[in-house]
């Protein structure tokens, strides 16, 4: 019993980290139907920022959020200066181009820093607490507290401030929105810098797991897909949700079923049985349309 | 006219190759109610896009003596026009209150904003009552005065509307244009007029155009318009 409720609480940690990837997947999908496939590589790039300001010897506690504010100004760039020139493009050439960012920015990754995994500094003590006579390291409780922090942070964002209810506006209506005023296109590249220092999050709270080198989320962005559609590609809450029951579910299917080296197999599996058995997940909405 | 609020002169348009407006020009005084009629495909949805800027223009369009050439939708309307649209522009995602917020999400006068939405709720009971329910809820009535109720909250001065009795019962109908009347007298609001039901139209306003094929093809006062049998009968139908 105490191992399952340490394998559980191991999940929830990957599942913190799934959820900030998805809701970024999910909050992109939103603003522009578009699935980010660059979402992973801008967050590894945006950990590799953090690695270098907290090696110069910046606290990680102050290179943490200065990360994030750099990534969601790199979102906004790319946003501005990729993503609007085909803005009104067919989605597949967003798609097309989503795929060609991610193979820039992990080029330029492995060109500015190298392929050789690097280990990165975690603030947290690798040390366990003993809950109920189950053993929870303090690392994965922490990646649980900062993930439900910024998963909160972001739903009081589009709730209950005049840019969220823009930004939900825009991405709803953007001709509606047009005529109260909202600046649509302006809301868009928002939406991409949110998206951005959200998926960030994620990748600063794995780096310490995985070690850091360009391919690191590479597997990760395929359980923030899984987490996506399982919650509902369009519903943020979804994201988070289906992030915590894709990481529990994979850290018990890969403890006591398939094995460590089947867990990825099994986030492609609930991808593929939530698109059979319920495509617009647990909590989106179904969508009809007339052809 | 002298102090016209919004003036078009010679405005021409289409979508790609299809031309629709082709030479439209008309005045609204500062102040005034002024109707736009016709029969459906005659360019009266697309002459209120235009001034909007949801569509490319060629002539000359002036809002409050500016002219409106170039400026990006976002901005014409934060000048003080508000367009409510065919369909009437509901965000059906978001509750009646969201809608309202958004109508008054730019204006940094909150003491002005309160007490505007206060008169809503005045005008419209109902939307008080449905204030936190998702607006996809309301009926074709009620969102039509949700989209009135949000255009009153963008402190506008001058109103487009694009069919506001498109689907409503007569009863209805008379209660949002009585109100629309209300808006007009006391905040001065100019109102531009888009309507199918002549009739009514012509009741509410002062002077009005009748466009056919992207054409003005009469125009005048709205008392004169409606008694002459002639005029009636070839275009407004009744």
């Amino acid at each position: 019993m105490a191992e399952f409720i340490q394998q559980v609480v191991s999940g929830l940690a990957s599942g913190g980290v799934f959820a900030s990837l998805a809701l970024a997947l999910v909050l992109i999908y939103n603003a522009m139907g578009l699935v980010n496939f660059a979402q992973g590589e801008m967050a590894m790039f945006a950990t590799f920022i953090a690695f270098t300001l907290i090696t110069r010897g910046v606290n990680f506690w102050f290179a943490f959020p200065l990360t994030l504010a750099a990534a969601f100004v790199g979102g906004l760039v790319i946003e501005r200066v990729v993503i609007r020139p085909v803005e009104r493009a067919p989605v597949l050439t967003l798609v097309i181009v989503t795929l060609g960012l991610a193979t820039l920015i992990n080029g330029a990754a492995g060109f500015l820093y190298g392929y050789v995994p690097r280990s990165f500094p975690s603030p947290f003590s690798t040390q366990t607490v003993n809950i109920l006579g189950a053993f929870a390291s303090y690392q994965d409780l922490s990646v649980i507290a900062v993930s439900a922090i910024v998963l909160v942070a972001i739903y009081l964002l589009l709730q209950r401030t005049t840019l969220g209810l823009s930004l939900r506006a825009a991405a709803f209506h953007p001709e509606a929105s047009r005529l109260l005023g909202v600046r649509v296109s302006w809301m868009l590249a928002v939406g991409w810098g949110l998206a951005s220092a959200v998926g960030a999050v994620s990748g600063i709270m794995v780096a310490p797991v995985l070690l850091l080198e360009p391919n690191m989320m590479q597997t990760i962005i395929i359980y923030a897909f899984a987490a996506a559609v399982l919650g509902g590609i369009e519903s943020p809450l979804g994201a988070v949700v289906g992030g915590l029951i894709v990481g529990v579910t994979v850290n018990l299917a890969g403890a006591y079923v398939v094995g460590g080296n089947l867990e990825l197999a099994v986030a492609l599996a609930i991808i593929v049985a939530v698109l059979v058995i319920r495509p617009h997940g647990l909590f989106g909405r179904p969508s009809a349309r007339n052809v | 006219m002298a102090n016209a609020i919004l003036e078009l002169e010679n405005v021409r348009c289409g979508y790609g190759p299809t031309s629709v407006l082709h030479g439209v020009s008309l005045s609204v005084p500062e102040g005034g109610i002024v109707s736009l009629l016709g029969a459906n495909g005659a360019g009266k949805t697309t002459t209120l896009r235009a001034i909007t800027g949801g569509v490319r223009w060629v002539g000359e369009i002036r809002f409050a003596g500016r002219s409106l050439r170039g400026m990006h939708t976002e901005d014409i309307v934060g000048a003080g026009v508000a367009h409510v649209p065919e369909g009437r522009g509901i965000l059906t995602e978001l509750t009646v209150d969201e809608n309202l917020r958004l109508g008054a999400h730019r204006r940094k006068d909150r003491a002005a904003v309160a007490r505007d939405y206060e008169r809503v709720f005045e005008y419209f009971p109902v939307l008080r009552q449905r204030r936190r329910l998702s607006a996809s809820t309301l009926s074709g009535g009620e969102q039509q005065m949700l989209a009135v109720a949000r255009a009153l909250l963008m402190k506008p001065r001058l109103m487009l509307l694009d069919e506001p009795s498109l689907g409503l019962a007569p009863l209805v109908v008379r209660s949002i244009f009585q109100i629309i009347r209300t808006i007009n007298q006391t905040d001065g609001v100019a109102v531009l007029l888009v309507e199918q039901n002549a009739r009514l139209a012509l009741e509410m306003s002062s002077d009005a155009y009748v466009l056919e094929v992207g054409r003005v093809a009469v125009s005048g006062k709205s008392a004169d318009l409606q008694g002459q049998e002639s005029v009636r009968r070839s275009y407004l139908g009744y």
